[in-house]
């Protein structure tokens, strides 16, 4: 089994690597510029409202990032089997639940070094500055956050992306019946707020992508 | 002798145009089972229902004794498997295919995969995208082959490929199965190229199977006679009979199957002389056996 594992983490290390080599950079970077981009011109010290700016705003890059490196590497893991229709995966001497479990371990496994760089981004840029009184660094949270956040992306885009053009084209149908009924229930005066819902049941807390939303403060009171 | 592929009523649908309705299929173990039809005639499916990758309406599947899709994992790990079109990725060297082959088949032959991409001259470095065809095909045999599987499934493998990597894989499959005693099932609408590798044949056309044969009893029995004074109606005919044409008064032309010597006696017993016995090689034999089935399809659905 470590044998198999091996051999489909290098594959897919293969069909990964630019977009993980990438993250893991931008991931380290974006921590550092974040509290860089508050030092003021002089050099002199942080204040504690330009760095709060400065953190809340590079903040939003953080679920930016998990998102497209979670949507990257999912393609990635798939890409092959589905242009090889995959016959190549389905004639290999595994179950199939095994087989996917192999892609997403493998997949898994490469995300760990964007979060890596993550952390020592923000562990770096933390020791680094010398913050105004009152205010707090979160490295291990952000980290911690940026980590779950990266995973559900892509575990969600890994479900899509192990699916047949006919799953796809149920899920882009499901949205597109939802907003049509949203739009035909506002043409016909009904109080209808389907899209509102659907928002608030996936993304306010504990909506499975409540994660994204908020703030991503790598500096706070 | 028991048998490594064995299918029983199976049937299939795609779409509403093609079926396989009541399928059976005997391969032999040990055998070289050529597995011959027309384009779209069904063998490239009856190939992925053999191996799991479709699901069958109904019927029966056992391969090397176990029950197929339900044992897909313990069968597949002793069946190497050549497909009509090359599946694998185009961004894969030579050998990072094998080593990744190699990881998932527990009794992979390293050596015989080092051996094989040095007699084929292929380059372990290059991309499969990168391969000529014959070059992809030669690596999709070399895969199969390194597996040491019991059962070898080669779906058209040789199709398209110029005549010195068709001699190259073909020999290449003939060792192999000397020195392992393996089962090869084999299917090509060339027919020149299965008779001289295949023990058994098997015809199918539009879904159905039309024979199933050793090949020498098929090449044995296949006939054209040349035979004067026969009457219209064959009462109680021991063979099989293809086609009969008449030869502008000089009597009639008799395209036969299930042909046996001792069977001039019942021709002459109807009054008629044969006059001539040809042998048929297989492609005659397979063309005719063809037109029969279809003429005799469309007299049954002509209302």
């Amino acid at each position: 089994m470590i044998r198999m594992y091996r051999a489909v983490l290098s594959t897919q290390w293969k069909w990964a690597r630019l977009v993980i080599v990438l993250g893991t950079i931008a991931g380290f970077a974006i921590p550092l510029v974040s509290i860089q981009g508050a030092a003021p011109p002089d050099r002199g010290a942080l204040q504690a409202q330009e760095l709060l700016h400065a953190v809340q705003s590079w903040g939003t890059l953080y679920p930016l990032l998990a998102t497209a490196l979670g949507l990257l590497v999912a393609i990635a893991a798939w890409a092959a089997d589905h242009r090889g229709r995959h016959v190549h995966a389905l004639t290999l001497p595994v179950p199939r639940w095994q087989y996917v479990l192999l892609r997403f371990g493998a997949g898994g496994l490469l995300l760990v070094a964007p979060i890596a760089a993550v952390l020592l981004g923000t562990l770096l840029a933390t020791l680094s500055a010398t913050l105004p009184p009152g205010l707090q660094a979160y490295p291990i949270a952000l980290t911690v956050r940026f980590a779950f956040a990266l995973f559900v992306a892509y575990a969600v885009f890994f479900a899509i992306s192990a699916g047949t053009a006919r799953t796809a084209g149920i899920i882009l149908g499901t949205i597109a019946a939802l907003i049509l009924v949203q739009v035909v229930g506002g043409m016909a005066g009904i109080d209808v707020d389907l899209v509102g819902t659907v928002q608030t049941l996936l993304l306010a807390g504990p909506g499975p992508l409540a994660v994204f939303t908020g703030r991503w403060m790598l500096v706070d009171v | 002798m028991s048998n490594a592929i064995e299918i029983e009523r199976l049937s299939y649908r795609a779409g509403k145009t093609f079926a396989i309705e009541d399928l059976d299929l005997h391969v032999p173990t040990g055998s070289i089972y050529g597995f011959l039809g027309p384009n779209g005639s069904g063998k490239t499916t009856t190939i992925r229902l053999i191996l799991g990758l479709l699901r069958a309406r109904a019927g029966r599947i056992t391969v090397l004794g176990d029950a197929m899709p339900a044992q897909h994992a313990r069968v597949l790990a002793h069946v190497g498997y050549v497909p009509e079109q090359p599946h694998l990725d185009a961004t894969l060297t030579v050998q990072e295919l094998i080593d990744f082959q190699a990881a998932f088949y527990p009794r992979w032959d390293q050596a015989r995969a080092a051996e094989l991409v040095s007699r084929f001259e292929l380059d372990a470095g290059q991309l499969f995208g990168r391969l000529s065809k014959g070059q992809k095909a030669k690596l999709m045999m070399l895969l199969a082959l390194a597996q040491c599987g019991d059962l070898l499934v080669l779906d058209e493998p040789t199709d398209g490929l110029d005549p010195v990597v068709r001699r190259d894989i073909l020999s290449a499959l003939l060792a192999y199965v000397s020195e392992r005693s393996a089962t090869i099932f084999i299917s090509s609408h060339l027919v020149h190229e299965l008779e001289r590798v295949c023990d058994w044949v098997a015809v199918m056309d539009n879904g159905r199977l039309i024979i199933e044969s050793p090949m020498e009893t098929f090449k044995r029995g296949i006939k054209r006679l040349t035979v004067s004074g026969a009457p219209r109606e064959l009462r109680d005919a021991p063979f099989r009979m293809l086609r009969r044409e008449s030869e502008n008064g000089a009597g009639e032309s008799w395209v036969v199957a299930n042909w046996e010597p001792g069977m001039l006696a019942y021709v002459q017993g109807l009054g008629a002389v044969v006059n001539d016995v040809i042998d048929l090689d297989l492609e005659d034999g397979f063309v005719e056996l063809l037109r029969s089935f279809r003429g005799s399809a469309a007299g049954r659905t002509t209302p």
